[in-house]
């Protein structure tokens, strides 16, 4: 009777710890947000709040009602997108870092639709390719210069995104100004915008071009030749170019297809963004950080369409969230949801975080060890007997 | 199986012993046996030869020696002291220092800073001009000349090479070993470097040479010591040794009958070992002209190489690894463009095509590196099946949508013909063992109906079973008439496979003949670099 | 064209972008690219403003260097031992920070602005153009001693092996990775004196964007000086002065260039340079790369 319970005890763990290293990437993303969580409990504890009310809060808010779920949503549609140009790009083996430059020009392109009109859906669409052309051009030269003369593109993205910052901040002070409110751009015509799909909320229609645009990229990287070739000069170049890749030109398309998404991400920063559709020139604060929150979707999501999915819900739950977290008797400030998500990279940025608590394991194994030995003393014992 | 010795080793009296190795063993944790038994006694005042194959267990033996490696059993001792070192710094401490086949250094540094870097405690204003007298001072005495004040990466490799020995010498040490040295020397550069040796060991250092060149190892060594799979099989002072005597021992055949089953046992021989005759009647399928290429350090890899690969043979080339073989394979599957000769299959030229294109000319690779250029070890299974052929119309839908109904098809007809055992087209290509990754490699390059196949070290790596399969594999693509170029440094597996042989040695092929045609003798001997002439052939 | 406001601005925004930069310079050398610098300064500013409350500006400082060489820290033992992404971890500390410092902000009751009181900050010397912070001097110092140290000292020698060629330090019998920590430690400590130097010694306040990208200036100003500590400070010194060129000319009257256009200019003329038009600039070999021990 000892020598089976013993087994099916060992047996057992040993599920356990192969479950646990099985699962590895999905569960290296909740551990990550649950250290997040944790660093940012401790902090509050720190500062006099309660963490648990307060987490409460924030998930009432996020995921409470459908209010909540409708600025979750709303708040992670952009995210989706500016993820999406991140994964591209470092699924073909390099750091786009541009996405904040790209969505920004991708939404003041997509302003400039307000200078023309056309019948309402085909004006959406136009805008939406405009947007994406924009945030593709402006990918462009990044690409090229690593190409032709091995430029980094982490600092060549970083460059421009800082020059676009500076050129559409122009552009709407100067070119694409509301002439009565010279605070803020024109606003996208009516007739162009994203319809808002909860009444009461800020959620619109544009979710569903996100969506859409994630299945799309999903399926462009796992169901077609241009996909796979993209997914093989980023692992293997060496074994790529011997398969006939040509990992150059793969490359830009990478590129292009990013910048793309992120202009997307501008288009839907400004036409699906009730109340004004329209940027605000000073701080531009409603597309200020989209493009680095995107890179962190897109790292808690494992650079997969389904998971920055996923994670883009969390992340746009934490921004809602947020808000009701700084509310009542135990406000705190909605600043912290930026610390957690801080601190969620940070512990993603460690590889293998569950083989980083060595203790967990030799825990496991040593209990597993400790049984089976008294087990084996005891049979010992008995036979003796 | 105990070592066979021809004769143990006696030395002046006036050499104490340096360093004593007693039964040293090697098992890693897969179950290779690196090393097995292996006694050494290393003296002061001497030059020892270490000769051997690839995978003799050259290396394994130097890092035990030198205290870098932990014997499973066995143990090295010293009058010093503990011989034990937890680095390569620790090593030269105690005084004993490795110029390695790639070199330490620091391409940005010059000589002298890369000299200082390696000498004492950190945090102190490195004095430069000190130091650049000192190693003035050492490069008179060792006779050892390199421009101090040019960053290294400027250097030619014979000249970083010398850094590379400066940097050992200046901290004084008394056994120095040296990994296949010459192998990017010129001529003019060995002497010097042999001269520098010898006045070395009239010092009182210990040198252990590192070398599969039996004429190097007959100018400057006092004795020879000769490691074959593993086992100690040759202990000799340099005078009383011949060369073939020497390649004998370096691969197989000992004068004692039973000294060990080396040759391929019948679980690794492929089924059909008949030889084919040469059908001189059949088209050439490769045929390769005055075929010239450098290697990536600049140096000439393979000098003027001919030859012809027919239809329905296998053309093996058996040499020490670092003779140009790599670098012929390269030439002949568009990875190196050579600067000189020409290579046609069937007629159409294919030097210099861009491996995107290579397959298209009839050229099947199987890579000596399967991870870095075989496999791209994320993708599936399916997804490395199809690398290289997925813009094949039967797998590439409008769109240029992947058919992957059509392409799993495909796989698990590859996995059943091929016996790959894997959970299932979409298993991760890591997960494979070995010899199902080269079943696939294997099977992805079949399929793409070549008109030669390039083995390069094709069961480098693989258990018994696989590496069996592989060859049975070979031979019946042979029986079905494409032709097979066969590239490995297990000579065991060149001599049962090759319906003709060349031995490459230092770029060139030393003789082309059928494998009947040699003893193993004269074989050791050709890939030891001594002329046909010489060689009796 | 009020010159003399523009010299006195240029000088005093050289010091966060100088220190910082050749902070990293000595972070590069040794193989690590720390992009977490912009969170780095911000939260150094942060804390220093709020240690000179608590113990005058030299305390600040201090405390703004201790909080910048305990994320160095923390940058550099995830990415040497634990084998982490830089990039990802460089990610990680600029979000975190930013959200760390709005937070504190609001619960010191300040949302958003905090004015650093005038005995915290840092007296500056008078002169013909104005107040001039000591802090610039060290700017103009530093510079050279770590010019100094990289060329001179066998510890630089060590720094430049572990980027360049890890292999050969650590067959020198050079701990790799415990250098880079070292390297790294100092480099954020430096920026967390830029940061400190901005709330105490210069703005006098702290907001949540207080940083506004001059940790990635300051990594532009690295490229651009080819990691020579001397170029960096020339490049520091551009860098701020289109910096003060911007602040001017936005409060001019007649506008001439839009000063959007003159504030890219930095921008434009790394891109350039990175892009080789402008001399050549060579990096560790082994920069980026964490270094595994075969």
């Amino acid at each position: 009777m000892s020598e089976q319970s013993a087994a099916k005890q060992s047996r057992l763990l040993r599920g356990v710890h192969k479950t646990v290293t099985g699962l590895n990437p999905v569960l290296e993303s909740l551990l990550a947000g649950v250290v997040g969580l944790l660093i940012g409990a401790i902090l509050m504890y720190i500062w006099g709040f309660n963490p648990w009310q307060a987490y409460i809060a924030l998930f009432k808010g996020a995921f409470g009602d459908s209010y909540g779920w409708a600025s979750s949503i709303a708040r992670g549609t952009p995210l989706v997108l500016t993820a999406l140009t991140f994964s591209i790009c470092l699924r073909a083996g390099m750091f786009n870092i541009g996405a904040e430059g790209q969505m920004m020009i991708g939404a003041m392109a997509s302003v400039s639709i307000a200078l023309f009109t056309l019948p309402s859906g085909i004006h959406t669409i136009v805008g939406l390719l405009i947007a994406a052309s924009a945030g593709a051009i402006w990918s462009i030269v990044p690409a090229i210069l690593k190409i032709t003369r091995g430029v980094s593109e982490v600092i060549s993205t970083i460059m421009f995104n800082w020059i676009s910052r500076f050129l559409v901040i122009w552009l709407g002070v100067y070119v694409l100004v509301d002439p009565i409110r010279a605070e803020k751009t024109l606003s996208i015509p009516v007739a162009a915008r994203f319809p808002v799909i909860v009444r009461g909320t800020d959620l619109t229609a544009s979710v569903f071009m996100a969506v859409g645009v994630a299945l799309i990229i999903y399926f462009v990287l796992w169901h077609t030749t241009v996909g796979y070739e993209v997914r093989a000069a980023g692992l293997n170049p060496t074994a790529a170019r011997y398969g006939g890749i040509r990992n150059k030109r793969t490359m830009i398309l990478a590129f292009l297809l990013g910048g793309a998404t992120a202009g997307l991400a501008g288009a839907a920063l400004v036409m699906g963004l009730p109340p004004s559709y329209a940027i605000f020139s000073s701080g531009m604060p409603n597309l200020t950080n989209m493009g680095f929150d995107g890179m962190a979707v897109a790292m808690v999501g494992r650079n997969h369409p389904i998971g920055i999915l996923l994670a883009a819900l969390f992340f746009g739950g934490l921004n809602a969230g947020g808000r009701m977290m700084q509310l009542g008797s135990n406000a705190v400030p909605l600043e912290m949801v930026r610390v957690v998500m801080g601190a969620i990279v940070l512990a993603m940025s460690i590889p293998e975080l569950i083989r980083l608590f060595p203790a967990i394991k030799k825990s496991i194994e040593n209990f597993a060890g400790r049984i089976r030995d008294r087990r084996e003393r005891r049979a010992v014992k008995e036979a003796g007997e | 199986m105990t070592s066979e010795k021809l004769n143990t080793s006696t030395v002046e009296s006036n050499a104490g012993y340096f360093l004593r190795g007693e039964k040293m063993t090697k098992v890693y944790s897969d179950g290779t046996v690196a090393l097995k038994e292996a006694s050494i006694e290393i003296h002061t005042h001497e030059i020892i030869g270490l000769l051997g194959e690839n995978g003799a267990g050259k290396t394994t033996f130097t890092k035990i020696l030198s205290g870098l490696l932990p014997p499973t059993s066995g143990r090295v001792l010293s009058p010093k002291g503990p011989v034990r070192f937890s680095s390569p710094r620790e090593a030269l401490d105690f005084g004993i220092g490795m110029v390695h086949q790639h070199f330490a250094l620091v391409g940005t540094f010059t000589a002298t800073q890369n000299v200082a870097l390696s000498h004492e405690r950190p945090f102190t204003r490195v004095q430069l001009a000190r130091a650049e007298e000192s190693l003035k001072a050492l490069m008179e005495e060792s006779g050892l000349h390199v421009p101090l004040d040019v960053p290294i990466e400027k250097l030619a490799v014979g000249e970083q090479q010398r850094v590379e020995i400066l940097k050992v010498l200046s901290r004084d040490v008394d056994l120095l070993i040296l990994d296949e040295p010459t192998s990017v020397l010129t001529p003019l550069e060995v002497d010097e470097l042999f001269t520098l040796l010898d006045r070395l060991r009239s010092e009182g250092k210990s040198i252990i040479l590192i070398t599969h060149k039996l004429k190097e190892v007959q100018s400057v060594t006092d004795r020879v010591v000769v490691l074959r799979h593993g086992q100690l099989v040759g202990d000799v002072p340099t005078e009383q040794a011949t060369t073939e005597q020497l390649a004998q021992l370096m691969v197989g055949q000992a004068l004692d009958q039973d000294a060990g089953a080396v040759e391929l046992s019948d679980q690794e021989l492929p089924v059909h070992k008949e030889r084919k005759p040469v059908d001189r009647t059949a088209n050439s399928v490769l045929h390769v002209e005055s075929l010239t290429s450098r290697s990536n350090t600049g140096d000439i890899a393979i000098e003027n190489l001919s030859f012809d690969v027919f239809g329905g043979e296998i053309f093996g080339i058996a040499g020490v690894e670092g003779n140009g073989q790599t670098e012929l394979v390269e030439s002949l599957t568009g990875l190196r463009v050579p600067i000189q000769g020409s290579a046609t299959i069937n007629g159409t030229n294919i030097l210099g095509v861009d491996p995107r294109h290579i397959y298209k000319l009839g050229v099947a690779h199987i890579p000596e590196d399967r991870w870095e250029l075989g496999l791209v070890l994320p993708f599936t299974l399916a997804e490395n099946a199809i690398l290289g052929v997925h813009q094949w119309e039967e797998f590439k839908g409008p769109l240029s949508f992947l058919r992957w109904g059509k392409i799993n098809t495909h796989v698990r007809a590859l996995m059943d013909r091929f016996e790959i055992r894997a959970a299932g087209p979409s298993a991760p290509a890591k997960s494979l063992s070995g010899g199902n990754q080269q079943k696939l490699i294997v099977g992805r390059e079949l399929a793409k109906d070549p008109a030669i196949i390039v083995a390069s070290q094709p069961t480098r790596g693989l258990d018994i079973g696989a590496a069996k399969y592989i060859r049975d594999l070979l031979v019946e693509m042979r029986d079905m008439g494409r032709a097979i170029l066969l590239v490995s440094a297990d000579l065991d597996e060149v001599l049962a496979l090759a319906d003709r042989i060349a031995i490459m040695y230092e770029g060139r092929f030393m003789t082309v003949c059928s494998p009947d045609d040699l003893n193993r003798e004269q074989i050791g001997l050709l890939m030891g670099g001594v002329e046909r002439e010489e060689a009796r052939v | 064209m009020n010159w003399l406001f523009l010299l006195n601005y240029s000088l005093h925004a050289m010091v966060p972008l100088t220190l910082t930069a050749v902070g990293e310079i000595v972070t590069e050398t040794s193989g690590l690219f720390n992009i977490g610098l912009e969170g780095i300064l911000l939260i150094s500013a942060f804390a220093g403003a709020l240690g000179a409350e608590a113990g005058g500006p030299i305390v600040g400082l201090l405390v703004g260097m201790g909080v910048g060489a305990a994320f160095g820290l923390l940058f550099a033992v995830i990415n040497t031992y634990w084998k982490g992404t830089q990039m990802v971890t460089g990610i990680g500390i600029n979000l975190f920070a930013v959200g760390f410092v709005a937070f504190g902000l609001i619960l010191l009751g300040a949302p958003g602005f905090y004015d650093v009181s005038t005995s915290s900050e840092l007296t500056p010397i008078r002169t013909g153009m104005g107040g001039v912070s000591p802090m610039i001097f060290v700017a103009l110092v530093v510079p050279f001693f770590i010019h100094w140290f990289l060329k001179r000292t066998r510890a630089g020698l060590i720094l430049k092996a572990a980027g360049e060629m890890p292999e050969a330090a650590d067959v020198s019998g050079i701990n790799v990775n415990k250098v880079r920590i070292l390297a790294a430690i100092f480099g954020a400590a430096l920026a967390g004196l830029g940061g400190a130097y901005m709330s105490i010694a210069w703005l006098g306040s702290v907001t949540k964007d207080l940083s506004a990208g001059r940790g990635f200036i300051a990594l532009a100003c690295v490229v651009f000086s080819g990691l020579n500590p001397l170029l960096a400070l020339l490049g520091g010194f551009i860098f701020a002065f289109f910096q003060g060129l911007a602040e001017t000319l936005k409060t001019m009257p007649n506008k001439i260039i839009p000063w959007q256009f003159v504030s890219m200019l930095p921008y434009i003329v790394t891109l350039l340079v990175v892009s080789g038009a402008i001399g050549r600039v060579r990096f560790p070999k082994a920069l980026g790369v964490p270094y595994k021990r075969e």
